[in-house]
Order: C-alpha cells, then sequence, then structure tokens
C-alpha cells in the first residue's frame, strides 16, 4: 500500500463521523464544569453545550446550538483551526488527546441537514430599517444574520456571482464542499436577507448609492483579495501567479487548472499556500513543492492542514526565501531561493509559482474616498466596527489583515449587536466613532 | 434558547408538571439549595431526599461504581440511607421551596418505622404544602429492619402504612416499590388498597459492585468491611422497565398513576418509560455523575422527538408500547428473519463468526481468502451476530424465511438500528 493519499479535487479529505463513532467520541469528552472549548471558539459556537447534547442522544439539539450561536457553522466545522481553538483549550488533553471537536461539529451539522431542520427562523415583528452589507464572506453573512433576526431589512451586495467570499472562492472542495457553504448560506437566506450579486460596491454602487437607496447603516466585510506580491525579480513573469487568483479560478472552474504534467511551486507557510499546494497536486500538477521562509514550527497552516499536504506527497522545504524568478521569453522556467542562513541556495525549474505569502486588501478608497484607512489599506474601524463615516461599519479580514472565518463570523455578530444598539437609538443624521452621537 | 420546545407539560396525579422529569428522592434533591437550582435547570419537580423521624448517621465513602471497557458508570451503589438532617429543617427547606417555587412540584418523600411515625410524617409534610407525598418502602441499605425495602417486600406492611398515610392527609400518596422481590405486583396492589394513588418503581437493588482483593470486601471499603446495598443507574434501566411494563398492564393497579425510575440518563431513555405507562419520570445516578444540565438535553430530546412524530401532547405517548409487550407465549413464532451481511460494509474482523460459532448455531463460515463471514444453512435467525457487529448498518435483518407449514403472513420488520 502506498504511503500516499489519493484523491481527487473536489472529493472531502475527512470523512466525518457516523452515529457510533461520534458517540464514542462524545463519550469521550469530560463534559467540563466551565467548558475551555467553549471559552476557546471566537464566535461561542459553544462546543461544550454542543458536544453534551451528543452525549445525551440529543444531535439535533447539539444542530441548534452550533446553528444558533454561529450561523456559519457548517463551514467552520470543516476549514476551523480547531487545533489552536477550542481542540486546544480541550481538558481532556491532560489525559491523552483533544476531543475531536470540529468532527463532531460536522457530524451535527449533517443531522441538520438529514432531518432538514430549520433553527433560525425570520422574525415576526420587522423593522422599517434597512442595512446593506458589502461583500457575502464570513464577515458580512455573521453580520446580516444577527442584523435580520433583529428585524432589519438586509440586503448583500456580492462582486461575484456566488456568496460565501473566501469560503466559496479561496478554500478548496476537498477541504469545504460547495454544499456545505451553500446550506450555511441557505440559513442567512432563510432570515430574509436578500443578495444582489455580479455588484461590486464602490464600482458598479457607491457607498454614498446606498444612503440614497434609503439603507441606514452599510456594513463593509469586504475580506482581502489581493495577494502579497513581493517585488521579487521576475514576479511578472507568465506562470507567477497569486494564491487567491489561482484558487478561485480552480474552484470557479471545478478544478481545471491545467496543470497537467507541470511543475509547481508554491511560497508560503499558511492555510492558504496548504490549500494551494493540495489544489495543485490534486489537479494534475505533476510535482508540487511548498517553499517556506521559515521554520516548520514557525508556519502557521494547522496541523491537520499540514499532514494533508504530507499525505498527498507535497513536501516542504522551510528556509528558503523566493529570490529571483527565471523566465524565458516572458514564461516562467525556475525559481530561485536562498537560504535563511546566508549560505544556502536553491535553483528549482518551475512552470508555475503560486505566492500565498498573505493577503491585501483591493483598494478600498474605491468604497468611499473619505473612509478612513490604515497604512497598510486595511479599513480603519474598531472593536465595535465604528469607521471613521457615521453609520458605516467594518469588520472581518479587511478590517483585522486576514484571520479566520470563525473570526470574522465573531467580529461580524459583534458589529451586528453593536449597529443594533445604534439603529435603535438612532439620531436622524447619524453617527461616528468619535463623538458619541452626532446631532 | 434551542428552537425546538414542547409543550411537555403533564398532570400527575391531578398535579400539574411543567414537564416529567422529577429528581427522585436521594442525595441530589437533599437541601433548599440544591432543588433550587435544579428547578433552575429546568426539571419540573423533585421527590426531595426521603425525611424520618430516624436521622441517618452515614459512612464513609459510601459509593462505587462500576464499568465495562473502560466505560463507568454503568452502573453505581449508593450506601447512604435517608436524611441526615434534622426533621423539622426538611420540612421547612419544603415549605420554602414550594412558596418560592409555586409551579414546581414539590413532593416529599417519607419512611416512618411504625404506623405514627408515618401519620406524623404525613401531617407535617401538609402543613408544608407539598404537592404529593411519596412512602419509601424500598431503601435496601437501612441500618434498621423496621424501614425500608424489607417493609417494602412486605404487602400487608405496605398496606397498613398507605393506609396510615391515607388516613390522616387528602394529598395524593405515591408508594415507591422496592426490585427486591420476585412479584412486585403484590405489594403494589397492596398500597393501592391501602390508598395509594401513584406507584414509584424502581428503588435500587440490592448488590455487590465490585470485590476488593485489597481487603477482601466489597466496595466500598469502610475500614476494612462493607455492606451490600443498592444499585442504581444505566444498568438497572431494563429490569425497571420491565417492572413498569408489569405494573403497568396489572388490570388491578389500572387506577393506579406510574412513576418510572431507573437509569434514565438521555430523553430517549425518559421516552421508553412513558411508553411503558409511567406519566412521570425520576433521576439521580445521572444527576450524580453529570450534574442537573442533563435535563435541558430530556427537555430538548423529547420536543424533537415529538416534532418529529408529529405529537402535540405528551399523554398521547404514555403507554403507546404496553399493547406490543405480551407474553412469550403469544409471540409469532412462525419465521425466521435471515440476516443480511453487508460485505462492503464489512470490515472483516470477525466477531459475528466467532459470536456464532461459540455462542449460537454455527451459522457462519469464515471465508479466509476474502475474510468475510457468509451465513450458511444453519442460521436460525438468532441475530446475534447483528448484535456483536461493530459495524453501523453492516448487519441487517434480512430475508424472511417461514417455518415447514406455517402460515405466511406480513410481519413487521425492525429497519433502523442505532
Amino acid at each position: 500500500m502506498s504511503k500516499l493519499a489519493t484523491a481527487e479535487y473536489a472529493s472531502e479529505a475527512q470523512a466525518g463521523f457516523t452515529h457510533r463513532t461520534a458517540m464514542e467520541e462524545a463519550a469521550r469528552c469530560l463534559l467540563c464544569h466551565d467548558a475551555p472549548c467553549s471559552a476557546g471558539c471566537p464566535a461561542g459556537t459553544d462546543p461544550g453545550r454542543f458536544i453534551r447534547s451528543i452525549r445525551f442522544r440529543n444531535p439535533k439539539g447539539a444542530a441548534e446550538t452550533i446553528r444558533e450561536n454561529n450561523i456559519l457553522g457548517g463551514s467552520c466545522a470543516r476549514i476551523c483551526p480547531c487545533d489552536k481553538l477550542c481542540e486546544e483549550a480541550c481538558s481532556r488533553s491532560g489525559i491523552d488527546r483533544p476531543i475531536e471537536i470540529g468532527k463532531l461539529q460536522r457530524y451535527a451539522m449533517e443531522q441538520e441537514n438529514i432531518f432538514h431542520l430549520k433553527t433560525r427562523r425570520p422574525p415576526q415583528e420587522k423593522k422599517a430599517l434597512r442595512v446593506a452589507c458589502v461583500g457575502a464572506g464570513p464577515a458580512s453573512l455573521a453580520c446580516a444574520a444577527a442584523l435580520a433576526e433583529a428585524g432589519y431589512g438586509v440586503t448583500i451586495f456580492e462582486a461575484e456571482a456566488k456568496a460565501g467570499g473566501m469560503l466559496t472562492y479561496g478554500v478548496p472542495p476537498m477541504r469545504l464542499p460547495q454544499e456545505v457553504i451553500d446550506r450555511d448560506i441557505d440559513a442567512v437566506r432563510g432570515l430574509g436577507v436578500e443578495f444582489v450579486f455580479n455588484t461590486r460596491v464602490g464600482r458598479d454602487i457607491g457607498l454614498g448609492d446606498l444612503k440614497a437607496k434609503g439603507f441606514a447603516a452599510v456594513f463593509i466585510g469586504a475580506g482581502l483579495w489581493r495577494s502579497k506580491l513581493p517585488d521579487t525579480e521576475g514576479a511578472e513573469l507568465d506562470g507567477v501567479l497569486t494564491a487567491v487568483d489561482f484558487l478561485k479560478n480552480a474552484r470557479s472552474t471545478g478544478g481545471r487548472t491545467e496543470l497537467e504534467g507541470k511543475s509547481v511551486v508554491v511560497i508560503g507557510g499558511g492555510d492558504v499556500a496548504m490549500d494551494c499546494a493540495a489544489t495543485a497536486k490534486l489537479t494534475g500538477a505533476q510535482s508540487v513543492a511548498i517553499y517556506y521562509r521559515r521554520t516548520l514550527e514557525e508556519a502557521p497552516a494547522n496541523a491537520d492542514e499540514l499532514r494533508y499536504v504530507f499525505s498527498l506527497g507535497v513536501p516542504i522545504v522551510t528556509n528558503f526565501a523566493p529570490a529571483r524568478f527565471v523566465g524565458d521569453g516572458g514564461k516562467l522556467k525556475s525559481a530561485e531561493f536562498k537560504g535563511r542562513d546566508g549560505k544556502s541556495f536553491a535553483s528549482v525549474t518551475a512552470d508555475v509559482v503560486v505566492f500565498a505569502a498573505g493577503q491585501a486588501p483591493e483598494d478600498m478608497t474605491r468604497l468611499a474616498g473619505d473612509l478612513r484607512l490604515t497604512q497598510e489599506g486595511l479599513i480603519d474601524a474598531d472593536g465595535s466596527g465604528h469607521t471613521n463615516l457615521p453609520f458605516v461599519f467594518a469588520a472581518g479580514d479587511a478590517v483585522n489583515g486576514g484571520k479566520t472565518a470563525v473570526e470574522a463570523v465573531a467580529e461580524g455578530k459583534a458589529v451586528a449587536v453593536e449597529m443594533i444598539a445604534r439603529l435603535e437609538n438612532a439620531p436622524k443624521d447619524g453617527a461616528n466613532r468619535d463623538g458619541k452621537e452626532v446631532r | 434558547m434551542m428552537a425546538v420546545r414542547k409543550d411537555l407539560s403533564i398532570e400527575y396525579l391531578g398535579v400539574k408538571c411543567e414537564n416529567p422529569f422529577f429528581l427522585s428522592s436521594s442525595p441530589v434533591g437533599g437541601n433548599y439549595d440544591m432543588v433550587a437550582k435544579c428547578f433552575e435547570a429546568g426539571w419540573g419537580g423533585v421527590f426531595f431526599k426521603t425525611i424520618g423521624i430516624f436521622v441517618a448517621d452515614e459512612c464513609s465513602p459510601r459509593f462505587d461504581n462500576n464499568g465495562k471497557e473502560g466505560l463507568p458508570w454503568i452502573g453505581f451503589k449508593n450506601m447512604e440511607q435517608i436524611s441526615d438532617k434534622p426533621t423539622e429543617q426538611n420540612f421547612e427547606y419544603l415549605a420554602r421551596l414550594k412558596r418560592d417555587y409555586p409551579d414546581k412540584v414539590v413532593v416529599s418523600s417519607i419512611m416512618g418505622s411504625d404506623e405514627d411515625e408515618w401519620k406524623k410524617l404525613a401531617k407535617l409534610s401538609e402543613q408544608a404544602g407539598v404537592d404529593l407525598i411519596e412512602g419509601n418502602f424500598s431503601c435496601p441499605q437501612m441500618t434498621s429492619h423496621a424501614m425500608g425495602s424489607d417493609v417494602g417486600s412486605s404487602p400487608e406492611l405496605v398496606k397498613q402504612y398507605s393506609e396510615a398515610v391515607t388516613s390522616v392527609t387528602d394529598i395524593p400518596f405515591i408508594a415507591k416499590m422496592t426490585p427486591n422481590i420476585t412479584n412486585m405486583n403484590l405489594p403494589a396492589r397492596a398500597a393501592a388498597l391501602g390508598g395509594a394513588k401513584g406507584i414509584s418503581a424502581i428503588n435500587t437493588i440490592k448488590s455487590i459492585t465490585n470485590i476488593d482483593f485489597e481487603h477482601m470486601t466489597a466496595m466500598p471499603v469502610v475500614d476494612g468491611k462493607s455492606s451490600i446495598s443498592g444499585y442504581s443507574g444505566a444498568a438497572v434501566r431494563p429490569i425497571a422497565l420491565r417492572f413498569c411494563a408489569l405494573l403497568a398492564q396489572d388490570a388491578l393497579l389500572r387506577d393506579a398513576e406510574f412513576s418510572g425510575i431507573g437509569g434514565v440518563e438521555t430523553w430517549r431513555d425518559a421516552l421508553e418509560f412513558l411508553l411503558v405507562g409511567c406519566r412521570n419520570i425520576q433521576v439521580t445516578t445521572a444527576v450524580m455523575q453529570y450534574g442537573y444540565r442533563i435535563v435541558e438535553d430530556m427537555i430538548s430530546g423529547l420536543s424533537h422527538f415529538m416534532e418529529e412524530r408529529g405529537y402535540d401532547d405528551l399523554d398521547a405517548l404514555i403507554g403507546q408500547a404496553l399493547p406490543n409487550i405480551i407474553p412469550a407465549e403469544e409471540l409469532n413464532r412462525d419465521f425466521r428473519i435471515i440476516p443480511n451481511i453487508d460485505r462492503d460494509k464489512c470490515v472483516g474482523c470477525g466477531r459475528c463468526y466467532i459470536s456464532c460459532c461459540d455462542g449460537a448455531h454455527q451459522a457462519i463460515d469464515w471465508e479466509e481468502d476474502a475474510r468475510r463471514p457468509a451465513i450458511n444453512d444453519k442460521c436460525v435467525g438468532c441475530h446475534l451476530c447483528l448484535n456483536v457487529c461493530p459495524v453501523a448498518g453492516c448487519i441487517t435483518p434480512g430475508e424472511i424465511r417461514f417455518k415447514e407449514g406455517r402460515r405466511h403472513t406480513d410481519i413487521l420488520l425492525k429497519r433502523y438500528y442505532d
């Protein structure tokens, strides 16, 4: 038997639990008094509570807990870096190994689907005020869900043809199948949230237009859609790609990356780099290697992701940073790396290089000329989501510089609470972040 | 709050209960604060820890549990007797609980050692304002033979003391039965003749959970010695269900209402007791292991079940299984159901083969090369293989074969196994 796993691009990397195996895993749970796993979830998904429901033969109740606390509970179950969040906090680690919380969450969400549970419902009473959300990624979806539940009319404006943001256009399907994302989005839609696709705020419609259209407040969850491309010599060559473009293309073409027979080098050490490498490997590349400028210990990718790319036979070369890309007739031929020790050197033939060394925001000034940005070009918003513009709020990657989906959910939820508070006490002409209220 | 919530209210002996989930009389409901906390957690009522004139003097340690293959607490042994608090203080707790939680159901559990004590405790219960009174005829670890299961296994004494209570109060009286008896229906009928309106079953089963090899005694070890005492928890549920079903099927008890006790941990366990005719459910051992919070999933899980099956009223579920639990001689024995083994799901452990060879009818052949079981002509349809198979959905009921010369009828098959 081969040491290496064989898989297809669209087939899931990991099988889920059955009733029996879920119960076995839930029986390992210590059912802690003050469940540290629950404290460890940014979005408050409350694993301590939903695992207890599974343990006490109530998987539907488990699904309810998850969905109530985290509208993207299905997607988060698949892609959360649990080993750094809930599972890291797990008391069971003091005995042997943590509970597989993400996998139990996936099991509960599968039960939700099997039994067609509708946990969150639109409110009986609707409010007259309408709110616009920019972008249909995790932060906006979580914010929109909370606002819709509070009775506001919510419209999400999305530049792409589908909702989900990075979930749909970034994470590869072997980690996060589209139907899982779609079910999460259906939960948002079920609350009465409307989606306007193929409409980029800042291009097709201005932030000011939204106000003119009667939206009382705007939430910006625009994400980070530009890969950082270092000014490495040869970065302009045909064959040098950014992670965002590469993954988006793979996802939207159903895996037709035209990499057959090609040598691919991925640069980076995070989950996105792992996703790129797995995508390249599973869509037919002949050889794939990851180069990372630091050590494996320093790599931000989560352990499951690392193990997964290893299982596909993808090596990770550490302590090598890109030095130069060499081409012939404008086409990439090889990539050169210099060692962290200042002496080592590597030259690798490559048809394609994918840069996965962090994402950056697109030009946010397009949203509104007077929207205050940070030096990095991120939206300058405080912990409650207030920007410098009255009734314009922001959260998620475009504010925090790129974190996890579950953190974007947490931020979207939290900002929604703030927005509701402000809208409830809304003075007619708005509030800003500095002055308490502008009257 | 969880999304699906059904009305789980039900009347027990004329008392409206917000749900049928009660604490049973035990260490889990022994003072005001404990009961207040359980009410806040969602329990519908409490059978307060048994109050006597006798005040218990307890040993240490007093609990033990036994497990199987790494899973502890399959069964639990308890040597604690009735309340170790002064009688007056207990009734003060009850009065205050009823005052502070008027919508919750407060039941006093009492135990006297003679007729006068029973009457006195009944009057004190009435003065405290309790909704119901339960007579503890069943604690198996009392230090006096005038109390507990020695009384409960004597129908004469059960009747006499039930009469004592019902002669002094109109509050409905419930007699709590001991399972340490062959035929529980006899003391239950005696209680009913004595005026009891309800029957609780079962109290704990006399047991030795483990033998300690260090001191050559039972567990728990009390100064090198131990005693036989009551066993509870998941392991006793099947025994409790049997007693409850037999009580509920007894025509002589047709006017009685039943409260089921024994190993309830989940909504499914509770539902089982409802389906064999209980209108009320009592829990202790699972609370001792996991805390009051387990009621949350009982409420949620039962609500989901009712939603899924289209029930809006708990009453509609009570006793649903009783008509289908029949004497062995009335079962249809005309057929056998040959199991179907899904060779794709099979992981090749061979446990069905071993069990069939050594524990059944040598009806499974082992295909050595393929490492797969194959059912042969000797199969009697006992389904030991289905019970031992570790893979969900691998071995399922298959072909129905009628015995020679028997009538072919439509046979109802169970299709879904967990």
